[in-house]
């Protein structure tokens, strides 16, 4: 993995036009109409055949099924986002790397929880993700610790470490692992906005914008998700600083109405791409359809502001976005058809833009 | 057995007081077993209900789990699992159907709402959620089936048990006491018949007696006149 330096200049060209090829190998609608119609020995097969043979490969031999799936489609992933990293230099590095300390945050949560459920080393490992900023080194100590405790002292050096070690006092106090992961969340979505500069260019301002859309959409999914269940939690719970829709205040009255959150976010900037996700949500009250369906908002939203600027981060972005809508669309294709859900059932599941 | 006992009057009264009795005790069983089926029948109804409720409720559960390991993957569902620290309790009382001792289970912190199930918001999905909620229904629902499943499975052995008392009662202990007590009928009345006889037998005898002793008394009057 390369690292940038602040006297680097960010290679946009080299890098966007490396991803327009990795995008034009994605999974299309008639692949996903293929698969959804498989067996999972058959999907297994299929992806034999393509981009994934090399991960399919190397892990047959430790694990079959749709586990095999799974964690070739990660160890993938892993490889696509890693080669971004290595692709890109000055600040160009500095903002995808910031977007994909998501997977070490995710790295540190499933480790995390690993250790909560006294799972063993090898079953953690296998389901770490290698595509963010920790390097393998940093990733197998992890892995070498044997408490809660060991985790928090051992990222101590890192973005992370901050915040953890408030945390892991509250987590001592309450036994719960709420606070350690949500501190976790949290330092990578503040350090997503931190550091940026103040009279940003045209591609850093569009980044910023990405990246706000992401903010408001967790803000507002979490928002639903509360209003629907009626819990009274504190909004520093579970409120991402940084967006553009609410504030905190905002967010605490709106919890308690439905109606209100949702006619606050149709009348947001945002309004006309969450249209007809607030349409579904208002009529079939389905949550699960909405969260796709702001999904599709954001993978759209992402398009189009690579579109109005190509040689900017937002391609790379939208290519992220895209990569993991692909290994989760996959995913949930292989385990539903394993769980023997129809086929309806899944393409129900699928978000496909 | 009907030769083993004696024919007495004393055994006779005491054989009329035992069917007495167990004819009462056959009324008020049968009486018993048909309350108990009928309330068994309710019972039934209701288990079917939630049996059904059950298998819904098992079914819409598995298909959330499985969702929510396809769209987060298996690593976060276990994880927002073991993050559970307050665990539904359980508490049971007994009520009393027709004699019948049930058990009355009582449950708490099993439906729980999303700020006390131990996971955080942040970093999950309503995916989730759904399964939670899925599962705490599916809880629920065990537990009524447990305690509705009981009840029933507790009424049908006091109804087999009930049944078993009043079959033998019609077909064992009654007819046994009535045969004995025919039987000692029929021996008394033939004693009877018997005492009948042999006293009409001692009056003949004695009638005869009288008789020749008053021939012979004539005679000797008449011997003693002739003289």
């Amino acid at each position: 993995m390369s690292t940038a330096t602040d006297n680097e200049s960010p290679n946009y060209e080299y890098v966007t036009a490396r991803v327009r090829s990795r995008r034009a190998v994605l999974f299309d609608d008639d692949d996903y109409r293929k698969l959804v119609r498989m067996a999972p020995g058959e999907i297994a097969r299929f992806m034999e055949e393509t981009e994934y043979e090399a991960e399919m490969d190397a892990l047959g031999s430790r694990h079959s099924g749709v586990n095999l799936i799974e964690y070739a489609l990660n160890r993938n992933l892993a490889k696509h986002f890693d080669d971004l990293l290595r692709w890109s230099e000055g600040t160009l590095y500095d903002y995808i790397v910031r977007y994909l300390r998501k997977f070490d945050a995710w790295n540190v949560k499933t480790v995390l929880r690993g250790l909560y459920s006294d799972a063993d080393r090898e079953s953690i490992e296998d389901d770490l993700i290698d595509a963010g900023e920790f390097s393998e080194e940093q990733l197998d100590a992890l892995l070498a610790v044997d408490s809660i405790e060991g985790v928090v002292e051992e990222l101590s050096s890192t973005i992370f470490g901050d915040a953890l070690a408030p945390a892991y006092e509250d987590y001592e106090e309450t036994g719960v692992l709420i606070p350690l992961e949500n501190a976790v969340d949290r330092t990578f979505f503040e350090t997503l906005l931190a550091g940026l500069p103040e009279e940003p260019n045209r591609a850093t301002e569009l980044y910023v914008e990405f990246l706000h859309a992401e903010i408001d959409f967790r803000n507002v999914r979490n928002a639903l998700r509360l209003a629907r269940t009626g819990a009274d939690i504190e909004p520093s719970e579970y409120f991402i600083d940084g967006g553009r829709l609410f504030d905190e205040d905002d967010l605490r009255q709106l919890v308690g109405n439905r109606d209100q959150l949702v006619e606050h976010v149709r009348s947001s900037p945002y309004g006309d791409d969450l249209d007809a996700a607030l349409d579904i949500l208002e009529d079939a009250d389905d949550l699960i359809q909405f969260e796709h369906a702001l999904d599709a908002a954001l993978l759209e939203y992402a398009d189009k502001l690579s579109n109005r600027y190509p040689l900017s981060v937002c391609p790379v972005l939208s290519y992220v976005l895209a990569k993991e809508r692909e290994v989760d669309n996959i995913r949930a294709i292989a385990r539903g058809r394993e769980a023997g859900l129809s086929e309806d059932e899944i393409e129900d599941e699928l978000v496909i833009l | 057995m009907a030769k083993d006992v004696k024919p007495t009057r004393k055994n006779l009264m005491q054989i009329e007081d035992r069917i007495e009795l167990s004819e009462r005790g056959h009324d008020t069983l049968e009486k018993k077993r048909d309350g108990l089926i009928m309330e068994f029948m309710d019972i039934l109804d209701q288990a079917q209900d939630v049996r059904e409720d059950l298998d819904d409720s098992y079914q819409r559960a598995q298909r959330a789990i499985n969702m929510a390991r396809a769209m987060e993957g298996d690593v976060a569902v276990r994880g927002a699992a073991a993050a559970l620290k307050e665990h539904p309790e359980l508490t049971t009382e007994s009520k009393n159907i027709m004699g019948v001792v049930v058990p009355q289970i009582e449950s708490s912190k099993v439906q729980k709402s999303l700020d006390e199930r131990g996971y955080g918001v942040l970093g999950t999905s309503a995916r989730i959620d759904e399964a939670a909620d899925a599962y705490e229904e599916l809880l629920e629902n065990i537990i009524l089936a447990a305690e509705v499943e009981t009840a029933m499975k507790k009424m049908l052995e006091e109804i087999e048990t009930t049944k078993r008392r009043v079959n033998a009662l019609e077909f064992k202990l009654l007819p046994e006491l009535k045969d004995n007590q025919e039987y000692i009928e029929q021996k008394l009345e033939e004693q009877e018949r018997e005492e009948i006889f042999r006293m009409k037998k001692i009056k003949a005898k004695k009638e005869k007696e009288e008789k020749e002793a008053r021939e012979a008394e004539q005679d000797a009057a008449e011997a003693a006149t002739a003289d």
